[in-house]
């Protein structure tokens, strides 16, 4: 997992960069608030930012607020890192958009604790969007189908009945075959898409692929053994 | 020899047309309605024995009009077809009454083999 520490004093950047390397993260650094947003206007920012208060250009508050005005593609859980263990500079950190602080000289321990509570929190937001994206796509889709169905069959319907009046000789026939061939695929589609919303809405939660095999997703039919 | 009645029921008419027009080149005596109410309403005077139901109905949907059907006529044969296949699950249709259950876009000859099964059967039924 990716983390960005935003920290002026180089000392204490090297510090927290090697505890987390150690730990296992893979560390992206930056020594004022400018370019910590710069940074994490990458397409593949890190989600976790440790963002120290006073920093030159912009302070930790400061990029806080234009983190959170802005609407980012996945989600980002911000802690404060802060020598001043005010009350109402917590506050202030909390209010303005940083999901938790730990104050300096902070024990390693506790921010490698405070670094999984934040892992949770990303797990669990990444999963709900994932969900509802999905459920949103696949109850559209659904119901796309279901209109689609309808025209389908009229079309379906009077290409074989037409079939029926003609002999295979027909220069129409071949043409009416193709047409036929082509709405039954299209049947056939639809038919795959609907399973899958079905499926879908009981239970499904796979993270990593995001493309839905149409073969692999299909639900068996209630009520049958095995 | 008797007329062999089938009702359709459907909210759309490119559909029933289609059904209708299927089913009377098949030899068959065809009605249509376009909602649940109806179909009942037809019933009442002319019971029907091979029913094709949607089941996606405006006001009544097509798995209780089944309900209904055979509350009344235990002998009916109703047959879903559903152009929406996850509105309904097939163990909700069976247990309503629906004999078989076909997905739109359908082959009419499928219908129409389930048409002819399903006269077979109540002729069978009849001589037992």
């Amino acid at each position: 997992m990716k983390i960005l520490i935003a920290e002026d004093d180089l000392t204490t950047r090297t510090i927290l960069r090697g505890v987390l390397v150690k730990w296992g993260y893979e560390v992206i650094a930056a020594d004022n608030g400018k370019e910590a947003w710069e940074r994490l206007q990458d397409p593949d920012a890190p989600q976790l930012a440790l963002l120290d208060w006073m920093m030159p250009e912009m302070n930790g508050p400061e990029l806080c607020q234009k983190l959170r005005a802005q609407k980012r593609p996945a989600p980002l859980y911000i802690i404060l890192l802060t020598s001043k263990g005010d009350r109402e500079d917590i506050i202030e950190g909390l209010e303005v958009g940083a999901d938790e602080y730990i104050t300096k000289p902070y024990n390693n321990e506790e921010l490698r604790a405070r670094i999984k509570v934040g892992q949770r929190i990303l797990e669990l937001q990444t999963a709900l969007i994932q969900k509802e994206k999905l459920q949103g796509v696949l109850e559209m889709a659904g119901a796309v189908c279901h209109e689609l169905n309808q025209p389908l069959q009229t079309v379906s319907g009077w290409a074989e009945m037409l079939l029926l009046d003609l002999s295979a000789n027909d220069p129409h026939f071949q043409a009416l075959k193709k047409i036929k061939e082509g709405v039954d695929r299209a049947g056939s589609l639809t038919r795959k898409i609907m399973h899958i919303s079905q499926y879908q809405t009981k239970d499904y939660l796979g993270g990593g692929s995001r493309i839905i095999d149409l073969d692999k997703s299909t639900k068996p039919v209630e009520g049958f053994p095995g | 020899m008797e007329e062999k009645r089938i009702l359709v029921v459907d909210d759309e008419e490119p559909i029933r047309d289609l059904f209708e027009c299927a089913f009377t080149r098949a030899g068959y005596s065809v009605r249509t309605a376009d909602s649940a109410e109806k179909a009942l309403e037809i019933v009442q005077n002319t019971p029907f024995w091979v029913l094709f139901l949607d089941l996606n109905l405006p006001g009544m949907n097509g798995v209780d009009l089944c309900r209904r059907i055979r509350q009344e006529y235990p002998m009916a044969i109703p047959i879903a077809v559903t152009g929406y296949a996850s509105l309904f699950e097939l163990t909700d249709c069976r247990s309503a009454g629906f004999e078989d259950y076909f997905t739109k876009p359908v082959n009419l000859a499928e219908l129409l083999d389930a048409a002819e099964q399903a006269f077979r059967k109540l002729e069978r039924w009849k001589k037992r």
